[in-house]
Formats: structure tokens, sequence, C-alpha cells
């Protein structure tokens, strides 16, 4: 075509003379458009790639291969071919062209249609006659591209390039230190690993190109934009050197090496390599360095001073021990699991009988993580060291040795059978001493032991209880007893802790609950630590119907009195009351044996006494408002404790009784209150309102509404909120007292549509609805400032409000209007 | 045309109660506005009616601009002019005093548009509507039962 290859000449010589780059994005749109062809394109460009300029070839080169990083899926293979071929030629040139002829290769590379045997020549020139490390990292990155990239589509190629293929990727990755690269070349090598490629002779060599980087040590510069950090450049090589059992024999040592080092990083590393190699490695390839491998281990967890060399360690060796444990015996062979843990015993197994506590720990942390790689291992370890231990206990109690033996039985139940009985008595011993560890321990074994099936014939007798055939015992009993034990120890904190769990989750799946109801009144009594578990106990109290035969029932009416009046936790004061009041409720009328307990209506003595000290808390500047609250705990449907729901009982007209008895007072009291305390009576009185019956709303209103207007300019915003919603309501229908009233309700609740709270707003906003419905002649010379007062609001921050704004605002605007109401 | 099912109510999220985050005026609150305003000849709501679609509805917040399209029943529809006045008026009383309220009939829906878009763009022709009683009347009434929307 005539017209493409003026075009094409042109763009040419403007790109590579003119060194105008824009000509390339137009080069690859002209060829996209099938204006001409790539091979017209390499000819166009022929004058100037034969220049004696190397700057002048390189240009050229610079169109074609950007030209090919946009165009190289529109090839054929005939294209891609000839392309080759030349570029593969130019890898020869000058220097100063090798950036591009390597760009235009990766673009190639990028062919679906490369030719077969290609990858193999690409390869082999590169290899050839470049030297990569000579390279810019750009340029680098690319050579590693194309690897990556033919690797992945030319896989059966390359093997067949054989162990060469391995050998020219170890000369191109030696000394690259750029981490960008480094995690490329990484995943190559694991790709070769991995991928069954041929190491042939250069095993080893591939192992020292990559493990000269271990352990990693890399600070990236701050903004980095690439974000590549320490963690990613470990990982990358650890699956390296990790990846085959035929790098055991480099990276065992290497791993001996760098434990040794001072830094702790380098030790981390080591310890973690060790663990992931110790998964893909048989005994065969540890064998040889086992002892030196647990030399090491040992010295980093006697010695250590870091918790993660610490954990990293012991990690390590419950992978080793779990490698050997995967061994297969010969008939012929010794045990080697035996034989390693035999080493590790040696070492260990003395220090915990000795006196010196020094070492006592790290010792049993290493026989822990032993035991609790593999089955085998466990049991080689327990038998040998429970026997020991058990007669350490008997000789001498000390708390590390029960702490041990309480690990180890945790972790293996099926260890346990063996010793159960010798366990048992210990145990019940240890509960009874006074390190609060111990106990603990005790516990955690205790637990399991309890939850065992089956037959535990060995507890009763640890008891001490005669020699009755243990058949009889069910499973109930036993459970009592653990129960029992475990109430008995509950006085710490800490014990407490472990204990109350484990006591909630049998109350919770008890049936029959009367007898842990005892066990749980029995320990709550005295403990002020157990207050976590009221909430609970309310919890099945409430739902248990009719009477709750609680013994020593008294006691703990009292103790509860007790904590709710002087307890600071309001957390624990509140759970007690409550406790009480359901407790107190469900007794039948009548029953009393304490001067306190007198129920025959809400009118108690303790309710009475209650409010009164409620009352006087009210003009207190601290507890006023939380007084006040509590008027509305007294007034309203408690969700869990005083409620029909619950099975108490409600006798009717409470809360009119207690309004009439108490709305004097507080009046009252408001009256004369000084100023600042006036606001904890406001808040009382609200709550009181606002659980009234409607009737009694109506009639009480009139002597309530000073205050109730009093209390919308109080600046309490919970004041505001509780007065608002009483109002609301009432102002749907009002009563004659009311409107005499209009020009403070609506002053007021016009002011409060501004109020920081989004909750006052709202609720204002549908006060000032509801006065629409006020009788028209009494309302409508407040309509212009209604109006105008509300435009506000209809642009506030929250739809909520806005949505109650304009209900308002169009109610007002309907009023007085031709069509309105 | 064919009853429109009753949307379900705006969904509210956590984001709504809280008190320091800022709710956008959006094309649903504007849509909310309008939804239920009566129509002056059946007893039928706008969006029942297909009258008013949300689709139609677009807001601005920050350039304080709303735009609302409506559709009248049929293209000679003699109530076009009033609908477009009861929008007007329902949005006029609904949104702060900041938003330019732009009105018109959906184009090439009605054989008057360009005379009715005209008056309701038109501040002084509104207005002086709305001193005309009777107009005032029919425009209350079809905006009297949606004064609380759900």
């Amino acid at each position: 075509m005539a017209a493409g290859s003026a075009l094409l000449v042109g763009l040419v010589e403007e790109f590579v003379s003119g060194q105008q780059d824009s000509k390339a994005a137009d080069t690859a749109t002209g060829l996209k458009a099938g204006q001409f062809t790539i091979l017209q394109l390499v000819e166009a460009l022929g004058l100037h790639l034969a220049s004696s300029q190397p700057q002048t070839r390189a240009r050229g080169v610079q169109l074609l291969s950007n030209v090919l990083q946009q165009c190289h899926g529109d090839l054929t293979e005939r294209e891609v071919d000839v392309l080759l071929a030349f570029y593969e030629n130019r890898l020869k040139d000058h220097y100063v062209i090798t950036p591009h002829v390597l760009k235009g290769m990766n673009a190639l590379t990028k062919c679906s249609v490369l030719p077969p045997g290609s990858a193999v020549s690409i390869l082999k020139s590169l290899f050839q006659d470049v030297h990569v490390q000579s390279l810019m990292l750009v340029e680098r990155s690319c050579v590693y591209n194309i690897l990556t990239q033919l690797m992945e589509s030319r896989e059966s190629e390359l093997k067949g390039l054989g162990a060469d293929f391995v050998f020219g990727f170890v000369q191109s990755v030696d000394g690259e230190r750029d981490p960008r690269n480094l995690l490329l070349a990484f995943q190559i090598a694991r790709k070769i690993i991995h991928g069954g490629y041929d190491l042939g002779k250069f095993t080893e060599e591939l192992f020292e190109v990559t493990s000269c980087y271990f352990p990693i040590d890399f600070s990236p510069p701050p903004n980095d934009p690439h974000g590549i950090t320490q963690e990613e450049l470990i990982l990358a090589l650890r699956a390296v050197l990790t990846g085959t059992p035929r790098f055991a024999e480099f990276l065992l040592p290497l791993i001996i090496e760098k434990l040794d080092s001072d830094v702790q990083s380098a030790k981390v590393d080591s310890l973690q390599t060790l663990t992931a190699c110790a998964s893909v490695y048989e005994h065969k390839e540890l064998a040889e360095f086992l002892p030196g491998l647990w030399a090491s281990l040992r010295r980093e967890v006697f010695q250590t001073a870091s918790e993660r060399v610490e954990s990293a360690g012991l990690a390590a060796l419950g992978a080793l021990t779990a490698c050997i444990s995967r061994s297969v015996l010969n008939s012929d062979s010794e045990d080697y699991l035996n034989v390693f843990l035999d080493l590790v015993l040696k070492d260990c197994q003395h220090h915990l009988c000795e006196p010196d506590l020094k070492l006592v720990w790290p010792s049993a942390k290493l026989l822990q993580a032993t035991s609790t790689a593999s089955y085998r291992a466990s049991h080689r370890v327990a038998a040998a060291i429970m026997p020991s231990l058990i007669e350490q206990y008997n000789s001498r109690t000390q708390v590390s040795h029960t702490s041990q033996l309480g690990k180890s039985s945790e972790e293996d139940e099926s260890v346990l059978l063996d010793f159960r009985q010798s366990l048992c008595s210990i145990v019940f011993s240890a509960l009874s001493e006074n390190s609060a560890g111990l106990q603990i321990t005790s516990l955690r074994v205790l637990t399991a032991l309890s939850q065992q099936t089956g037959e535990t014939p060995d507890l009763s007798m640890a008891q001490g209880d005669s020699a009755t055939p243990s058949q009889k015992h069910s499973q109930q009993a036993v459970r009592q007893r653990c129960l029992t034990a475990l109430a008995a120890v509950s006085s710490q904190p800490s014990v407490v802790q472990e204990s109350t769990p484990v006591l909630l989750q049998v109350l919770t799946t008890s049936h029959t609950g009367m007898c842990h109801y005892h066990t749980l009144f029995c320990l709550c009594i005295g403990r002020p630590f157990l207050n976590m578990s009221y909430p609970v106990i309310i919890d099945r109290l409430t739902v248990c119907p009719g009477q709750v035969e609680v013994p020593q029932m008294d006691r703990l009416l009292l103790e509860l009195e007790e904590l709710s009046c002087t307890c600071d936790h309001p957390f624990s004061y509140t759970s007690a009351a409550k406790c009480y009041a359901g407790l107190v409720n469900k007794r039948p009328a009548g029953e009393c044996s304490s001067p306190v307990l007198d129920l025959s209506l809400v009118n108690c003595a303790w309710l009475s006494s209650l409010t009164d000290k409620l009352f006087s808390l009210l003009s207190d500047s601290e507890l006023g408002s939380l007084a006040a609250d509590g008027f509305s705990l007294l007034m309203s449907d408690s969700p869990d404790v005083l409620n029909r729901g619950c099975n108490a009982d409600v006798r009717i007209m409470y809360r009119q009784r207690f309004f009439t008895e108490n709305s004097a007072k507080l009046v009252q009291g408001f009256n004369s209150a000084a100023q600042e305390k006036k606001s904890g009576y406001l808040k009382a009185l609200s709550h009181i309102v606002n659980y009234l019956p409607r009737q009694v709303q109506l009639t009480e209103l009139p002597a309530l509404l000073p205050l109730l207007l009093e209390a919308l300019s109080c600046p309490d915003q919970a004041v505001q909120l509780s007065t608002l919603s009483c109002l609301q309501p009432v102002l749907m229908d009002p009563p004659s007292a009311l409107i005499t009233q209009l020009e403070a309700l609506v002053g007021r609740t016009l002011t409060l549509t501004t109020s920081p709270a989004m909750k006052v707003r709202i609720a204002s906003l549908r006060c000032i609805h509801a006065l629409s419905r006020f009788p028209e002649h009494e309302i409508m010379p407040f309509r212009a400032r209604v109006l105008r007062a509300l435009a506000v609001p209809l642009d506030d921050l929250k739809r909520m409000v806005r949505s109650e704004a304009v209900v308002a605002r169009n109610e007002w605007f309907l009023l007085g209007s031709p069509g309105g109401r | 045309s064919s009853l429109k099912q009753q949307n379900c109510e705006r969904l509210q999220t956590a984001k709504d109660e809280d008190e320091d985050v800022a709710d956008p005026i959006d094309d649903r609150e504007i849509f909310d506005l309008i939804r239920s305003i009566n129509d002056p000849e059946h007893p039928l709501s706008l969006e029942e009616l297909n009258v008013v679609e949300q689709v139609r509805v677009r807001v601005d917040d920050q350039e304080n601009t709303v735009g609302v399209e409506f559709t009248p029943t049929i293209p000679h529809c003699s109530m076009a002019t009033l609908i477009g006045l009861s929008i007007k008026v329902k949005l006029l009383r609904s949104l702060p005093e900041r938003f330019k309220i732009d009105v018109h009939i959906t184009p090439g829906m009605h054989t008057s548009e360009d005379a009715v878009n005209k008056q309701l763009a038109d501040k002084e022709r509104v207005a002086a509507a709305l001193e005309n009683s009777q107009l005032l009347e029919v425009v209350n009434q079809c905006l009297i039962s949606n004064a609380r929307t759900s």
C-alpha cells in the first residue's frame, strides 16, 4: 500500500532522526490498523539499523521494540520467527543497543505463537552473549522476566536444555543486589526446584548463589514505592532453600552456623528455616546433623533472653521430632526416634529433679515440645518422666513440677490413663496448697479428669471415702465433688477466673439445677470477685418457675443487700440489687425470717428504704443523676427481673401508688433545692411521669407542669429527652392546662431543635408537630414564628432530623390555610 | 396506568444514627418528599400513577440545585400545571432556602410543556398563584394526606 509505506517512512524518520518518542505509539496504532505489517516496519528501518552510529541503530531497535510491546499479540508465527532471529543477532551488537534488544525480546516471549525451539535458542544466545550482572537494574529485570515467561509457556522445551539452564540462571543471578530483582530470582529458583528441572551437577551452585543471602538483612528505604518488606524476601528465600532434600547437606550446616550468630533475627530466621525444612525432609537427611542441631537448640532454649528465639527453637524441636517420628523402621536398623529422644532425655531429665530450679523450666519446655510432636514421642517422654515427677512431688512439693505435669497431661489425655490414680491424689492435695499457680494448673487437670467419660473410681478414693464399690458412683456425683472442690478453692481472683467459666458452663447445661445452685451460692457468698456470675444467676433465677429452694437464702440475701449498698462498682451493685429483687419477689407472701423481708406489697420495707435512699441521693452532686436513673429502673418494666414474664409477682397499680406517694416529695425537694441541684429532681420526675399510664398523666399534669417546663430548659440532655418524650403523647390531646402554657412550650421546644444531640432535636420536632394539633385560634399567632424557625432544621446534618422537620413544617403550613385541616 | 406497589421505607444504616456523620441530601430523599403527593383527580399518589419516578429526580447538594421531571398521565392533561405546582410547593416548604428548585415536564410528554414549564419556573407567577385561595386550596389538598412522610 503506497499510502501505508509513505506513512511508515514518515513515522520512522520522525522517531529516529527527529527524536520524537511519541511516534512509537502512532506506529503501533498504524500497525494495529493494518496500514502496514511488522516486517514492512523492519524493512523501513533497514537503513537506520545498518548505520555506523550505534546511537542510530539503538534508536531503530527502540522503535521496533516499543511497537512490539504494544502489538506482540497480533503477530504471526512467521513474523515472530524472523524477528527473533534479528533480535538474537543484535544481542551481539554494541552495549548501548542491548537494553532495547532485551525489551523487544521480552515482548516476543509473550507471544503465544512462539515457534518451537525458539525458547531454547533465545536462552542460549542470552546466556552466551549477555553478561547479566553488567546490565542496569531494569535490563536485569528484563532478563528475569524473559526467564519467567519462558518457564511458564515453554516448560518442556526448557527442561530439554538440561542442567545448562540451571547453570545459565546461576551465572545471571550471581551478585544480584536489588531487592525487586532478588524476589524475581528467588521465584525462578523456586520454580526450578519445584518444577522438576534437572539440577545436574549444579545443585551446589544453585544452593550457593541463593544461600549467600541467608539470613536476609534488609531495611527498606523510607517511602519505598515498591513496598518490598524484609519478611517477603525471607519467605521467598526460605521457599527456595527448603524446597528440596538435595540441599539438606548444605543447608543444615549453614543453619547450625547461623544459629551461632549474635544477631537475634538471624537466629530466628535459622530456626524458622529449620522448622520449614523438617517438614520436607526425612530422617536420612537429618541423621548426621542431629547431634549438632540438638546441641544448638538446647543452647538456645537454655540460654535464651528472648521469647521469640525460645518459641522458634521449641517449634523447630517439635518439627524435628515429628519428622523423625515419620520415618519408617527397617527390621535391622535402630529406632531413630528413640535414639533421638534418648539424646534429649539424657540432657533434660535430670534437671527436672534438681533443687536448683534454674533449668527446670527450659528442660520442661523442651520435653514438652518433643512430646507434643507425635503420638509415639509423647508416650515415650511421658513414660520416662512421669514416674520420676510423681515421685518428686510426693517427696517434695514444688510448684513447677505440678505445672509440668499439668502441661503434659493437658496435651494428651490418653497419656493420663496410665497415671490417673497418682495424678488424682496429687491434684487434690495440690488444690489445698496456697499457691495460686498450682491451684490453677490443678484445676485444669481436674477439669480434664472430670470431663472424661467412664468410671473414675480413683476420685472417690482420693476423697478419703471408705471402700465403697466404685461402680455405684455416678457421673453426677463425681461432677458434684469436683464442683465442690472448685468452689472451695475459688477464693483468689486468678483462680476464680479459671473456675467461673467451668461452673457457669455446668450451670447452664444442667437439668436438675438445684444442687448446683447450692454450690454456686455457696461460692458467691463472701467472694466479691464473683460478681461476674450474677447475670447468669439472675438469668437462671428468672426463668425458674415458682419457688426457688435455696439453702442459706437469708444469708445470701443479707450479703446481696450489703453488696448493693456498699459496693463501689456499679455493675456489681446493680446486679446484686437485681438479684436481690428477683429472689425477694419470689418468696411466698408472708414468709419472713428477718425484719428486712416484708413482702406483702411492693411497698415493702426494702423498697421504701431504697426509695428513701434514692431520694436522699438526688441532691448529691455526683450521685444525683444515678439516683434519678434509679427511679427509672423502679418504674419501668425491668426486662430481666421484676417482670411478669419472669414469673414475678406484679401487683396492680404499683406505679400509681409509687407516684402518688412520692411525687409530692419530689416537687417539694425540687422547690427547696439549690439551683444547680434541681436537675436530679427533674430527671427523676420525668422518669416517673414517663411511665405513668395515660389517665394518670392527664390528671396529675397540672401540678407537675411548671416542673416539666422547667425541665425543658435544663441543660442536661437526658432530662430534656425524657421530658420531651413524656410530653409528646400528652400534646397530641392536650388538656386545657397545657394550653395556657403555649408560649413557654413553643419557645422552649423551638430552642431545642438546635440542640447538639440528635435525639433531642428529633424529639423536640415531634413535639412541635404535636403542637399543631392545638386549637387553631390558639396557635395561629405562633405560625409565622414556627415556620421561620423550622427552616433551620430542614438543613440539618442528619437525615432523620430533616425528615421530622419536614413533617412538622408542612403540618404548620396547612394550619389556617384553605384546604388545610 | 398500572398501580405501583408501595416501596418499602428507606433502610436506616448505622451512619444515619451517628451524630458526627453528615448525611448528604440525595435523590431518594427528594423523591420521598414528593412521591405521596395526591393526584388532584384520582385517589392515587403521583408515584402510583408513575407521574413521578426516582430516576427523574436529580439533586446536587453541593451546587444547591434540585431538578424534578414529572410525566402527566396523558399528553393533554389539563392538570399538568397544578401537579407541577404541588410538587414545587411541597419542595419549597420542605427544602432549605439555599436550593434552586426546577420542576418541569418530562420532555416530549405534554403538548403544552413549554408553557407549563415557563410558568413553573417563574417565581412571581408561582407566588401569585398561591395567593389565589382556590388554587391554594387544591394544592393543599394534594399535599394534605402526605403531611406525614412515613
